[in-house]
């Protein structure tokens, strides 16, 4: 096989693209900081867990928090209640912030791109990776408040918000639907990071300026004056999980969720190619 | 350089594919239908003859009212009083009826035959049930996880009771038109409207308006639905205003049978479940003293109701929200809507009506104070 053969040489660059996007997982989910939010997402649930289990759970506090002491299930939804409006978006924006920047304040960005990686891979391989993060944080959160709630409350069957009852597989299978609407909704955050990575070379920068337009738009979600903008807004469909929660699921926001990450995905993913494509990349 | 304007390019092509699609979808939704003619005549028949009792779909509805957003304070007074604030209140208080009114809310509605109803108000991570299944009725509330059991009299064949079922809950599009459609008499100029579409359904656009200008509202139209003549939407628009002040309309609707399981409820474990008595109270304000006779004076959309001394407006004027809501006039306190007005008396006395306020004044001043009470007066506050 020579090597001017050209499936011998898509496949092999099919490997480097595979090998390329595991090697950046490998070092993303190796780092120190990638470690420490995690732990520190798993740390919600845990502490809302013991708060209840200390205190009884009487008293005010986020949705579902009353229900936990009766069914350690809750945990994780009230965690993820608590995470959704800035513990989850800070994650994903320094993630998604550092994506681009990061490499090119260490000065890495030319070495990736000297080696045969394209700049449209670099791309998407940063943001799939964004999208593994994404993920894996949601789901830190659910797990984390399952075993939780599993250790120090009761199991089992699990009441909907319509009232009506499921059991423990059912709830379970939900819980995970659950995780991967809360990550489906912050995949659009996750594109509007990293286009704000392309422009800098400071990665403080685009993490910080990621995390403020998640913050923006939830404050503008909050303000009747802006009611137009309400639907297109990344947050907007963010706490409306709970519709995985009724008798029978709601898939109308899960699809309105879909179609709005989509949306940003590809708004700012083509954003961030033509900006990162026609970059100058000197560090 | 040629080929970064390439790169640019496909940045402005995603904005621009992705703004082409939105206005698609929206375009898509609000192409208007070419029905058969019809009269006015016809499609109020067509609404009569209306006898759709099985179905399920999404309401939505909207309010505004010009009154501030009330959601705030359904939530926080069924918090601050935990123990006591079950469904029971939260459903039935002059503040959750305030709440359900205003503001924008989604409602899904499941139905099979006369008897079996289940309506679910759909709140940010929370629900209110009512499940209504033969004699048995549910309230269920899932932020305080309360539930309110009610058995209906056994006598309750004629099917007409469907309001009475669902008490503090999003009317369905079909009890709004039908008080509607029994108001339409000489006083009102009824004609169509251009054909519309409402949750995929072709529909006939039936536009009541009030022959009179003495009433705050401008018009009422309702989309009928061209096969089956269920009412879909109801907007009602305020004298002047062009976009609707109140709207109920499905955004998604099917005919099929409902699942059976969804009216097979009973309150899951843990749920605090309070039996009661038929309820005496309904769930408009306007209604929640409903039993002294009240007294109507006017005729058509100008009327005003003047309901008695007596009726328990102290529950209303001791709210935290009723200084907030109205205004200070002359011998009262005015609850000003772009629909309805409503005047609290000094001397205890209510008048309510889809007139102005001064209009609600005058009544009061014409009306002899105290010649409508039936019960012992109860302190001005």
């Amino acid at each position: 096989m020579s090597s001017s053969d050209p499936t011998a040489v898509r496949s092999s660059r099919r490997a480097l693209g595979w090998g390329f996007f595991l090697s950046e997982l490998g070092v993303l989910f190796r780092r120190r900081r990638t470690q420490a939010m995690l732990g520190a997402l798993a740390a919600v649930p845990i502490l809302i867990a013991v708060a209840i289990r200390v205190t009884g759970g009487d008293g005010r506090g986020p949705a579902f928090l009353d229900r936990i002491s009766q069914n350690g299930l809750f945990v994780g939804m009230t965690a993820l209640v608590v995470s959704i409006p800035l513990f989850l978006p800070l994650t994903v924006g320094v993630v998604a912030g550092d994506s681009v920047s990061g490499e090119a304040s260490t000065g890495t960005l030319r070495y990736l791109l000297v080696s045969p990686v394209g700049r449209i891979r670099l791309l998407v391989v940063k943001f799939a990776s964004a999208v593994v993060f994404c993920l894996a944080a949601t789901l830190t959160v659910s797990v984390a408040g399952l075993l939780a709630g599993a250790v120090l409350f009761p199991i089992g069957p699990v009441t909907l918000l319509s009232g009506d009852t499921v059991d423990v597989g059912e709830a379970l299978l939900r819980a995970l639907l659950i995780s991967v609407y809360v990550a489906l909704g912050l995949l659009g955050l996750a594109a509007i990071g990293l286009f704000i990575s392309t422009l800098t070379d400071a990665p403080v920068g685009a993490m910080a300026a990621t995390v403020v337009v998640a913050i923006l738009s939830q404050v503008l979600g909050q303000l009747s004056q802006t009611e137009l903008l309400h639907p297109f807004l990344p947050s907007y469909h963010w706490l409306d999980f709970a519709d995985l929660l009724r008798q029978p699921i709601d898939w109308s926001s899960f699809a309105g969720n879909a179609w709005l990450q989509l949306a940003y995905v590809a708004i700012f993913g083509a954003l961030a190619y033509a900006r990162f494509a026609t970059k100058d990349v000197l560090s | 350089m040629a080929r970064n304007q390439k790169r640019w390019a496909v940045a402005i092509a995603a904005p621009a594919v992705v703004a082409v699609v939105v206005a698609g979808g929206v375009l898509a939704t609000s192409a208007s239908a070419d029905l058969p003619e019809k009269t006015p005549e016809q499609v109020l028949e067509l609404a009569a003859q209306a006898d759709v009792q099985t179905f399920s779909g999404t309401v939505e509805q909207s309010s505004e009212l010009g009154l501030p957003d009330l959601s705030g304070f359904g939530g926080s007074t069924g918090g601050s009083s935990d123990g006591s604030g079950t469904a029971a209140d939260r459903g039935l208080s002059p503040e959750s009826a305030l709440e359900l009114l205003t503001g924008s809310h989604e409602a899904r509605v499941y139905a099979d035959g006369s008897d079996k109803l289940r309506v679910q108000v759909l709140d940010q991570l929370a629900e209110r049930d009512v499940v209504r299944n033969g004699d048995d009725v549910w309230l269920y509330d899932s932020s305080d996880d309360s539930a309110v059991h009610t058995t209906l009299p056994t006598r309750s064949d004629d099917s007409s009771d469907e309001g009475a079922a669902t008490p503090g809950t999003v009317p369905t599009p079909a009890d709004v038109a039908q008080r509607f459609l029994t108001a339409v008499d000489p006083s009102t100029d009824v004609s169509l409207g251009a054909d519309t579409s409402v949750a995929g359904r072709d529909a006939y656009d039936l536009v009541l308006t009030p022959r009179t200008d003495t009433t705050l509202v401008g018009s009422v139209s309702i989309a009928v639905d061209s096969e089956t003549g269920m009412p879909l939407q109801v907007e009602v628009l305020a004298r002047g205003a062009s976009s609707p002040a109140f709207e109920v309309g499905f955004s998604s609707l099917s005919l099929d049978t409902p699942s059976a399981e969804l009216f097979d409820f009973s309150a899951p474990d843990g749920t605090t479940v309070t039996e009661k008595a038929l309820p005496t109270k309904s769930d408009a304000p306007d209604a929640s003293a409903a039993h002294p006779e009240p007294v109507v004076t006017g005729e058509g959309w100008g009327s005003v109701v003047e309901l008695p001394v007596g009726t328990d407006t102290a529950e209303l004027t001791s709210s935290p929200l009723f200084s907030q809501l109205t205004t200070k006039v002359d011998g009262g306190s005015v609850l000003q809507t772009t629909l309805v007005s409503v005047l609290l008396t000094d001397d205890g006395r209510v008048f309510a009506g889809a007139v102005p306020a001064d209009a609600l004044q005058a009544a009061a001043a014409a009306a002899p104070a105290g010649g409508a009470a039936t019960a012992p007066a109860t302190p001005a506050e």
